[in-house]
């Protein structure tokens, strides 16, 4: 497969709930094979694209092409989907709604079961098979439905927040799943609104913020358009960096703070005035995190992370 | 790319998705315990209703009973009188002994044993004599009855009609050895201690009232104060007192007890005594028995109905039940509809707070997901009804001839009579379908039971209409309320299940089927609209004026998808 073929193209599509735009426009392009984000706080948007690319609900404006067709209905069998909000039936076995999910995909019966013993055996699950939801974990059953989503090896996966309520185990689990899928030429989309989860994966991301795209493109290219930082690694007292001449931004998480300084100041020099007064571990110019291109990019508007 | 997707199916058509759905349903519900103890529950409740009367008959304590006789005559009349059916009982057991030749047979005392023989030798006898009697089986049960009565009645110690009958049929080298026997089946019957005597027979009134000897005279008003003390500390039922001439009719007779609600005892006395009475009065007028009872004779009118040819029809016992049968099948009706359909409500309604919509609308169409709903529920309620059906013919064939319980006459001929049991099944679909998809269309839109329970009320306001007009319509199943009802689609399974009796014409049954079709297609498509929509809501339940909304709502809401 080549990079120019598109997994799903969106074009300014826009989405109104009565007076209020959840989507606003927004176009974007996923190349087949890749690994693509959508990021963007709570309530930017991201789930009303996501339900929109699914053929769950329609855009008000605008067009999308999933897979090189108009709709998703007709290749829905193609399609995993893993919605934000995530449930199973309580009285069914793990194994038997993975054969139901896959049969809904246009598996046939016994394919679909020896795939779905095959899936929870690999991640760990094979003695939870013939149980039943309801006597599950809460981290089992987030793998169970996880599997549901993927049971049938579908071109494209869309992933809303499949993150969220995750322990770092199954933070893992589903890294190394959706990692396998594009090893396997599989496209991948998920939502986020935590940036470094984006950072580490994704080949492509898009920011989106109230409904409108703020910045999208490779990765790459995101980060290296914004000006560069200085990462520091630090013990110590973090409110020293406003006392240091020259800066224009800081984001301080307490152990690491990225730095941004005005134009023509000399990095150097920060160091020089640092030294002494905190323990510095790490200090290098590279380019800003994903946070810091968002924070920009949305003038400074506050974000929940 | 597609080579890597091994044993994919040729991309599943709709259909199949549906069925799909359907099918996890089905199984789903079969797994529930609900689901069993509605297939169970009709069969225990027809049961029931067969078996705890007569349950209740066997299981009633024995009475006892002081009888203060101050006539002198009149208590032992009526014993003779009681000990009558008691002995037919008895010898109607002994001879089925005696022909099945059970073993039951050896544990008989010699004397009944005896009597058993004898009267089959007479019976053998008559059959000879009168082969014309025993060819019509009949003639011949009344026969063998009117024999046994009237050996019953020459023991029990009074000469009644019955007697005579007896004797009129029997030659008399048959009656001798019956004669003979008299005095000494008597002698074993008196002695048989009330305990044992439902050994011998079931439902014998010696077991049931056991009459115990007052202390003292009846004129002694100590004694009437000591046997209020022995009803007081229960040792006695209760107690009766005669006066001295109870043919006059102008004293009263007393029956004193602490439980008047409880009139067994009394009914069955008064009874016994009341015939005795009523003779002696004839004798003393000397007015026989037969103008007695002609003079007694009701006017009668024979009912016959007039069918739709204008002949006249017989009326039966059977016509009765069709007439009411109806109800009981509309009472099922709505029970299985609602209950069914209710089932609907609370799947969607969970499924919904399962959070598993979204994922099953990614992979089937609100369309699919709704019909497959309906119909996996609809295949378990049918499975439950048709159940029912099966037993219900069961049991009204083989259940009373295995309980040994007369019905009168055959109650499996409505089992199996196309108007009903047809119509039944076929109003169940389509009232189970209209309602179905009202409650699935109140189900997707709510997050909570209490919330559907709210929305649902006016639909059970609307549900209890054909209840309340049940018997109505049922008394008249062609008039004026019948008719405008059947032409209401949310009532019309119901009331043209009440009205088959009647029954409506088959342009009725066209006409409100066909309409009752077409609000099906609507609610369903108004259902599909609002499911659609309803599905993925969450937060508070829409208001119903919302609700109305988006049924009128043009494209857009709607699932029709612009193509660019």
């Amino acid at each position: 497969m080549t990079s120019n073929t598109l997994a799903l193209e969106i074009n300014s599509v826009t989405k109104r709930f009565g007076k209020h735009v959840a989507v606003d426009g927004l176009s974007l392009q996923v190349p087949e094979g890749s690994i693509y984000g959508f990021l963007g706080p709570n309530g930017a948007g991201k789930t009303t694209t996501i339900r929109m690319v699914m053929s769950i609900i329609y855009p008000d404006d605008g067009s999308i092409r999933i897979l090189g067709q108009p709709n998703a209905e007709s290749i829905k069998d193609e399609l995993g989907y893993l919605p934000e909000e995530k449930g199973l039936y309580k009285k069914m076995t793990a194994i038997e709604i993975l054969t139901y999910f896959g049969r809904l995909k246009g598996m046939n019966g016994r394919h679909a079961k020896s795939r779905g013993l095959e899936l929870l055996k690999q991640y760990g699950l094979g003695d939870a098979a013939e149980k039943k939801c309801e006597t599950l974990s809460k981290g089992m059953g987030q793998k169970v439905q996880i599997l549901g989503t993927v049971i049938h090896d579908p071109r494209l996966v869309i992933l809303d927040e499949p993150f969220s309520g995750l322990d770092p185990v199954n933070v893992e689990v589903m890294r190394e799943l959706i990692l396998s899928m594009k090893r396997d030429g599989r496209t991948v989309i998920f939502s986020t609104h935590i940036m470094p989860q984006a950072e580490q994966l994704c080949d492509f991301i898009m920011l989106v913020n109230r409904g409108k795209k703020v910045i999208d493109g490779p990765l790459g290219e995101v980060r290296s358009a914004g000006d560069h930082g200085i990462q520091i690694d630090y013990d110590g007292d973090g409110s020293v960096f406003k006392e240091v001449a020259g800066v224009e931004r800081i984001n301080d998480s307490g152990k690491h703070a990225e730095i941004f300084l005005e134009k023509g100041v000399d990095p150097q020099t920060v160091l020089q005035q640092l030294v002494g007064r905190i323990s510095i571990r790490r200090f290098d110019l590279r380019e800003p995190s994903l946070h810091e291109i968002f924070v920009r990019a949305v003038g400074g508007e506050v974000i929940d992370e | 790319m597609n080579s890597q997707q091994p044993n994919r199916a040729t991309a599943a058509p709709g259909a199949s998705k549906t069925l799909l759905v359907a099918q996890r349903e089905f199984v789903e519900n079969m797994r529930t315990k609900a689901f069993w103890i509605g297939i169970f529950i009709f069969p225990v409740l027809i049961s029931a209703m067969m078996i705890v009367p007569s349950l209740l008959e066997r299981a009633k304590s024995a009475r006892q009973y002081v009888v203060v006789d101050q006539s002198g005559w009149l208590l032992e009349a009526v014993e003779q009188r009681a000990a009558l059916p008691d002995l037919e009982k008895v010898f109607a057991t002994a001879l089925e002994a005696q022909r099945s030749e059970s073993s039951d047979l050896e544990q008989l005392p010699d004397e009944l044993r005896e009597t058993a023989q004898q009267i089959d030798v007479a019976l053998g006898m008559i059959r000879e004599q009168q082969p014309g009697l025993a060819a019509d089986p009949e003639e011949w049960e009344a026969t063998e009855a009117k024999v046994i009565e009237g050996f019953a009645s020459m023991v029990a110690g009074f000469a009644g009609t019955e007697g005579a009958a007896m004797r009129e049929l029997l030659p008399a080298q048959a009656i001798e050895p019956l004669e003979q026997l008299r005095s000494s089946i008597q002698s074993w019957w008196l002695a048989l201690p009330a305990e044992e005597a439902s050994e011998y027979g079931s439902g014998l009134s010696k077991s049931r009232y056991i009459r115990v000897d007052a202390d003292g005279s009846a004129s002694d008003p100590n004694t009437l104060e000591e046997l209020n003390r022995r009803v007081a500390d229960g040792e006695i039922f209760a107690y009766l007192v005669i006066g001295p001439d109870p043919v006059s009719g102008e004293e009263e007779s007393r029956y004193v007890s602490s439980n008047l609600t409880d009139d067994d005892l009394l009914v069955w006395f008064s009874r016994l005594a009341g015939d005795v009475v009523r003779e002696r009065r004839l004798a003393e007028k000397e007015i026989d028995q037969e103008t007695a009872n002609w003079i007694q004779a009701p006017l009668d009118f024979r009912q016959s109905r007039v069918g739709a040819g204008g002949e006249e029809e017989a009326v039966e016992a059977q016509d009765f039940v069709r007439q009411w049968a109806p109800v009981m099948f509309v009472y099922l009706l709505w029970i299985s509809v609602f209950s069914v359909a209710q089932m609907l409500l609370t799947n969607t309604v969970e499924e919904k707070s399962n959070r598993l919509m979204e994922v099953l609308l990614s992979s089937v169409s609100p369309l699919q997901l709704m019909l497959g709903k309906i119909l996996g529920i609809a295949a378990t309620g049918l499975t439950m009804v048709s159940s029912w059906a099966i037993f219900f013919y069961l049991a009204t064939k083989y259940l009373p001839r295995f309980l040994d319980v007369d019905p009168g006459f055959d109650l499996s001929i409505i089992a199996t009579d196309v108007r009903y049991v047809g119509a039944f099944l076929i109003y169940f679909l389509l009232g189970y379908l209209f309602y179905a998809a009202l409650l699935v269309g109140i189900g997707s839109v709510c997050n909570s039971l209490k919330e559907a329970q709210n929305l649902m009320s006016p639909i059970m306001l609307l549900l209890f209409v054909p209840l309340v007009s049940m018997v109505p319509i049922g008394r008249d199943p062609n008039g004026i309320l019948a008719r405008a009802m059947s032409y209401f689609p949310p009532f019309t399974p119901f009331v043209m299940m009440n009205r088959a009796a009647g029954p409506p014409s088959t342009m009725e049954y066209v006409l409100t089927t066909a309409l009752l079709l077409v609000s099906v297609l609507l609610v369903m498509w108004g259902a599909a609209k609002v499911f659609r929509i309803g599905v993925l809501m969450t937060g508070k339940a829409p208001k119903p004026m919302e609700i109305l909304r988006w049924l009128r709502a043009p494209v857009g809401l709607v699932p029709e998808r612009r193509e660019s």
